[in-house]
């Protein structure tokens, strides 16, 4: 198990070395940079030219790397062009938006796709499974910034239950910051919903066509306890599997979905910090966003042997 | 029992949502307005920034003097100035004047704000406005004047923009994030990626300003969650960015009105004078006489804003209006394109950045007319970096990579682009330049106007890119927000006069 995760860990390092050296080169070879983003069409030639150099762009890439990498290394993320703030300040001050978003949508989006994919498997062909399926498949088709769009038009503006947008903290009181996450956190989890039922009903089905399930039914054990007990436990490792990948989906659907909503959090200071050729801002939401998939991934693994005694790490 | 759990989730739901909207926005003396693009910065002496001058410009902080609603410029930090040559400019400043941090504003901090923007160190964006100065001499703490090398017709308005803002010399190193001046509002808190909030000067000067006590700048882009937002009620305002279709959709709503009105933003088909078959000025000509400028005003922005036929747009007090000079006629334009050797027209690419939506929409129409006299334009979309970098040329880049672009172009008396050969349309004409210089330096107002009526007649026969119109103000309010400027002589949004009305 020691060795299994130190190697792990050694994986880990090098996924982020290569994604953070991916990202920075992309960036960098992007035609546009920060001065001239700043200056826009109004200021002058000489005066760009100026900025670029104070801002360090006219040295060579791999220098510019290494020296972000060592930085990185003793936990200084660097600065933000933008903002005039450390990196490492502006992904802190925005995971209290992110973060609550992601685990509200990803509690709304286990709590209604596993017990409907159960619900599917065991009404198979019947009209319940149909019904699902269909809802299911306009789940995955809509994209996420038209639901976002739909949700606000009902509820904010029809209706006037919740805000249209913006985020005021969590210094405003639990609950109004609660109602600011909600509808975005919906629109996010409807979609990686609508995945995980699909994936859940046929993880089920595979199962309830098992020989133990046979087994149990003709010993007589009730339908509750087969599908509860028997089926769903074994079922579990391919659902496992595909909520951790929707996880990491999540930061994707944010970036749509904050700006859709206009709440600061990670997504849409990713998004801003790329047009803005922020290049601090995009490594260090980058680096800790693929952290956050990389540690996702290894617990899913560990999850494995917990599920599944027959799994070995050796 | 698994229905069960799931109505008993959409109830929870239910009874979460169930709670009241927000009615922070509707509060008698707060004021939430929405601005598309947050800006890079908050100091005006780093960023040229329009999001900038948006927020700050006026608001928060002033200059010697100021551009009025109407175009005007009239007396403002300076209560009065005085010149008897046009070369030595005394401003005699407003007493009791202070700055946000309570210190009394004097002549020295003039001098301060000046000298430093002429100092290359400090990449200032604007260095040209203050090049014609030599001296600046403090008077005593009321007095100060200003000694020009040379004639300079646009010294005041140079001192009334964004670039000019005075601010106190001990707040230099945080104006990009804590900016101080001396205007009716004090800037209170950036929540970067969201609001930026302003408060009111109780030390203000200027009696009964501001009306309301505290302004959010919220920054949403999409424009659809702009109109949800206002229709919500979260936002009181929508200052820019909303396009002609959704104010049309808010025109039929009562709880709303429409502000529209003139810019100094004219949005052009830029040619790359440099670039084959564009250097010759028949092509140019003939693209222009190709292209049914009502035509693109109906398809881009139905029919909102102006048609322009020269680089002056209508706030400016020298516009003529050439707009007819060259009218929407095909047969003329496949004339002059046989005559320039190209009798079955020719292949074209124009590149757009359709973070500007208007100049996608405009160059639908464009290649669509132009198909009509040979002119094949192929439409090429590129991110707005990328724009900036290759065809507007920012260094280190050297040669502009376009064919045709489209833009608008903002800044107010621009017309100097013309005179500059490196801008990105290579327009180098020496006899323009000459006109434009003497323009510079002539004070004579008639003279003056007299120049400008040349120059803008030669653009037109020059056509080293096609005017095609002026970009409207689009702004939305809700009824009852009085005291909004309708038309923009500079790129600001003065909110000093802005408020409820009954108060609440």
């Amino acid at each position: 198990m020691r060795r299994y995760v130190a190697r792990r860990v050694a994986a880990l390092a090098a996924t982020l070395l290569f994604v953070t050296a991916l990202v920075f080169v992309v960036v960098r070879v992007l035609p546009g940079d920060p001065a001239a983003l700043i200056m826009g069409t109004e200021g002058s030639p000489e005066a760009t030219e100026r900025l670029r150099e104070s801002m360090g762009l006219n040295r060579p890439l791999a220098v510019q790397y290494v020296d972000w990498l060592r930085g990185a290394l003793h936990g200084d993320l660097g600065r933000s062009i933008q903002y005039d703030l450390p990196v490492g300040n502006l992904i802190v001050t925005r995971l209290p938006v992110t973060l609550p978003l992601a685990l509200l949508a990803a509690v709304f989006m286990t709590l209604t796709a596993i017990p409907l994919g159960v619900y599917a498997a065991t009404h198979h062909r019947r009209a319940g499974d149909y019904l699902t399926m269909i809802v299911s498949q306009f789940g995955i088709s809509v994209p996420q910034f038209w639901s976002g769009l739909l949700l606000i038009l009902f509820f904010s503006v029809s209706l006037g239950w919740v805000r249209s947008g913006g985020f005021d903290g969590w210094s405003a009181g639990l609950w109004p910051a609660l109602r600011a996450l909600l509808l975005p956190a919906v629109a996010l989890g409807v979609f990686q919903a609508a995945v995980l039922v699909r994936a859940t009903r046929s993880a089920v089905l595979d199962v309830l066509r098992e020989d133990y399930v046979r087994t149990a039914r003709a010993k007589g054990v009730s339908e509750g306890l087969v599908v509860g007990k028997h089926t769903l436990r074994n079922a579990l490792i391919p659902i496992v599997t595909v909520a951790g990948l929707q996880l990491g989906q999540l930061m994707a659907g944010a970036i749509v979905l904050e700006s859709v909503f206009a709440l600061p959090g990670l997504g849409r200071l990713a998004l801003g910090a790329i047009s803005a050729r922020d290049l601090p801002v995009v490594q260090g939401v980058t680096l800790f966003v693929a952290s956050g998939i990389v540690v996702i991934n290894f617990a899913v693994d560990l999850a494995y042997g917990f599920l599944d005694p027959r799994i070995r790490y050796e | 029992m698994i229905g069960r759990t799931i109505a008993a989730l959409l109830g929870a739901i239910l009874v979460v949502t169930v709670a009241g909207g927000s009615a922070l926005a509707q509060s008698p003396a707060n004021l939430v307005v929405q601005a598309p693009v947050e800006p890079p910065g908050l100091d005006l002496t780093a960023t040229p920034a329009s999001a900038t001058a948006a927020v700050l410009l006026y608001n928060v902080q002033e200059c010697l003097v100021k551009v009025d609603r109407t175009g005007k410029i009239v007396p403002w930090l300076a209560e009065r100035w005085h010149t008897s040559d046009n070369k030595n400019y005394t401003f005699f400043l407003r007493k009791g004047v202070r700055f946000h941090n309570g210190r009394e504003l004097k002549a020295a901090d003039i001098k301060f704000v000046l000298q430093r923007a002429m100092n290359p160190e400090t990449k200032h964006p604007y260095p040209g406005y203050y090049e014609a100065i030599s001296d600046i001499i403090v008077k005593d703490d009321y007095t100060v004047t200003i000694t020009l090398k040379s004639f300079n017709a646009n010294f005041l308005l140079n001192l009334a923009r964004q670039g000019s803002v005075i601010y106190p010399r001990e707040a230099v190193d945080t104006l990009k994030s804590a900016p101080i001046g001396t205007g009716p509002f004090r800037f209170e808190e950036w929540v970067r990626g969201d609001k930026i909030i302003l408060v009111r000067n109780k030390d203000y000067y200027v009696p009964g300003v501001p009306k309301v006590d505290r302004v959010t700048f919220r920054f949403i882009a999409d424009p659809n969650a702009v109109l949800a937002a206002l229709k919500a009620g979260d936002v009181d305002a929508s200052l820019f960015g909303l396009g002609p279709e959704h104010v049309q959709d808010v025109q039929k709503d009562a709880r709303f009105q429409v502000i529209v009105g003139d810019t100094t933003n004219d949005v052009v088909l830029a040619m790359n004078n440099a670039r084959k078959p564009y250097t010759d000025v028949r092509v140019r000509r003939a693209v222009t006489y190709g292209i049914n400028k009502p035509d693109v005003l109906k398809g881009a922005m139905f029919g909102m804003g102006k048609i322009l036929g020269s680089n002056v747009d209508p706030l400016n007090p020298y516009y003529i209006d050439v707009s007819k000079d060259m009218p929407y006629d095909p047969g003329k334009a496949k004339k002059l394109l046989a005559e320039a050797g190209y009798p079955n027209g020719f292949d074209t690419v124009l590149k757009v950045a359709p973070q500007y939506y208007y100049t996608v929409r405009s160059g639908e129409v464009i290649a669509e007319n132009l198909k009509k006299v040979g002119v094949n334009v192929k439409i090429e979309q590129i991110e707005w970096g990328q724009w900036l970098s290759r065809v507007f040329c920012r260094p280190p880049c050297t040669d502009p990579d376009y064919d045709l672009t489209i833009i608008g172009h903002a800044e107010s008396w621009d017309i100097a682009n013309y005179a500059n050969p490196k801008y990105y349309y290579r327009y180098d004409s020496a006899k323009f330049q000459d006109l434009f210089k003497s323009s510079e330096v002539t004070l004579d107002d008639k003279a003056r106007r007299e120049l400008y009526a040349k120059m803008q007649h030669m653009l037109v026969q020059d056509a080293p890119v096609v005017w095609l119109y002026m970009h409207p103000r689009l702004a939305v309010a809700k009824k009852g927000l009085t005291g909004f400027w309708k038309d923009l002589p500079v790129p600001a949004a003065d909110l000093s006069e802005v408020g409820w009305t009954p108060a609440k």
